[in-house]
């Protein structure tokens, strides 16, 4: 059943590229492409790229060379598009705040230039096969995006976290969502990458990546379309004990 | 193999890390638990800490080695003190945040001005705090915590402000209880 080219495989291949067409239509028929730009360009790309990997892997006229370049392209469009949305997610976290807008763009900058010094560390550091350096390459490439997708989006949340702010339903969503395909796909690729496990092993984390990503695209469905009909009750409403005590805290502060 | 483990512990631990804060964001948003009240700052006590002049009173005062010693108590003292005023803030943003969507625009707009305020606040608390554990290893070190002082008074007033307008039926009290 984890063999390449079984139901399973194809199911997990094309089932969540289709659902997030799928996804893509709806969000463009309720007007949310124009709040989340990028998510909608995501949506819609990632799972175009998807499919031209997957019928260029199923076409007996392409050979392995030009499947791997194929792979190359829609990694680095994908990767672009990610690091946009990752973008977009800070933006709205932040950008609303000017009182943490500037300090949290400084360090994010300074989070991002330290995860792709270390990105470039690890690609160097890495075993190379020179037989096979489109491979290689295609691995160390995507270590190198799921190690910066993955630093990028702990520090949102740590950040967003420490100083209290709310991300809203659907910036959740898509984050949690983004975040746990990253940090799966970044351990499974790390093993491919360094050679942990011998090629004809390395389905199995083929299986892992596409059963996480189609749980993921679950996670943006619930969150982005589900969600929005349930109103959602304030988070917190000023409960009368914490103005009492803020108040006496204040006498304090005007004796 | 090592630098495969190390990325993999890294993914983890940045999966741990983010359930992490989401499922403390979750405990610490919910109703009725200890986290969310709001802990009193005796405020004149945090200004006579982190005061120059009784730094350097004690400085002419005391031999170099009690002084450092005694600055280090002091400092420790003031960093408790930031933090219960850091976390206070953290409230006070949670508490704006869930106004900001209310119809009446008062409300609304002394919720956003909370927010900002508390967020201003917190990332000075951050900043004070970093400040104190250097002044910790350098006890002759200057420290500046008026920003931290300015700030806690401009909250109280934006979140007594709120409360006014939240609960326009119950008076806010000023003066003595």
């Amino acid at each position: 059943m984890l063999q390449a080219h079984s139901l399973l495989w194809h199911y997990l291949w094309i089932g969540p590229n289709a659902l997030l067409l799928i996804f893509a239509a709806i969000l463009w028929r309720r007007g949310l492409y124009r709040i989340y730009p990028s998510f909608f360009a995501f949506a819609i790309l990632s799972s175009l790229g998807e499919f031209t990997v997957y019928v260029a892997d199923l076409a007996s006229s392409v050979t392995p060379e030009v499947w791997w370049r194929v792979f190359w392209a829609v990694l680095g469009i994908e990767g672009l598009l990610k690091f946009a949305l990752i973008a977009e997610i800070f933006g709205k976290v932040v950008d609303s705040y000017s009182a943490i807008a500037k300090l949290g763009k400084f360090l994010i900058r300074a989070v991002g230039g330290a995860l792709v010094l270390a990105a470039a560390l690890l690609a160097a550091l890495a075993p190379n096969d020179s037989r096979f350096g489109i491979i290689n390459g295609a691995h160390l490439l995507q270590q190198a995006v799921y190690l910066l997708e993955t630093g990028l989006l702990a520090f949102i949340f740590v950040f967003s976290w420490y100083f209290g702010v709310r991300m809203g339903r659907p910036i959740f969503g898509i984050s949690i969502g983004l975040a746990i395909s990253a940090c799966v796909q970044l351990a499974t690729w790390a093993i491919a990458a360094n050679g942990v496990l011998p090629p004809t092993n390395r389905t199995v984390l083929d299986f892992v990546n596409m059963a996480t990503y189609n749980g993921c695209v679950l996670i943006w469905f619930y969150y982005l379309l589900v969600h929005q009909n349930i109103v959602v009750k304030p988070l917190l409403p000023p409960a009368d004990s914490n103005l009492d005590l803020w108040n006496r805290e204040l006498e304090r502060l005007l004796q | 193999m090592t630098l495969a483990i190390t990325l993999i512990i890294f993914a983890a631990l940045a999966l741990a890390t983010i359930l992490g804060v989401t499922v403390s964001r979750g405990l610490r948003l919910s109703e009725g638990s200890g986290e969310t009240r709001i802990q009193p700052v005796d405020v004149e006590a945090f200004r006579n800490l982190v005061n120059p002049t009784e730094d350097e009173h004690l400085r002419r005062r005391l031999p170099a080695a009690d002084f450092r010693h005694v600055r280090r108590v002091r400092l420790r003292a003031a960093a408790a003190y930031v933090r219960v005023v850091g976390r206070n803030a953290a409230i006070l943003v949670t508490i704006g945040q869930s106004a900001m969507s209310s119809s009446n625009a008062q409300t609304a707009e002394a919720a956003h001005r909370l927010v900002e305020q508390g967020l201003l606040l917190r990332r000075n608390a951050a900043m004070a705090l970093f400040r104190i554990y250097i002044a910790l290893a350098w006890p002759d070190a200057g420290l500046a915590a008026q920003p931290i002082l300015d700030g806690y008074r401009d909250l109280s007033g934006t979140a007594m402000l709120l409360g006014r307008l939240q609960n326009p039926a119950q008076p806010v009290r000023i003066s003595s209880y």
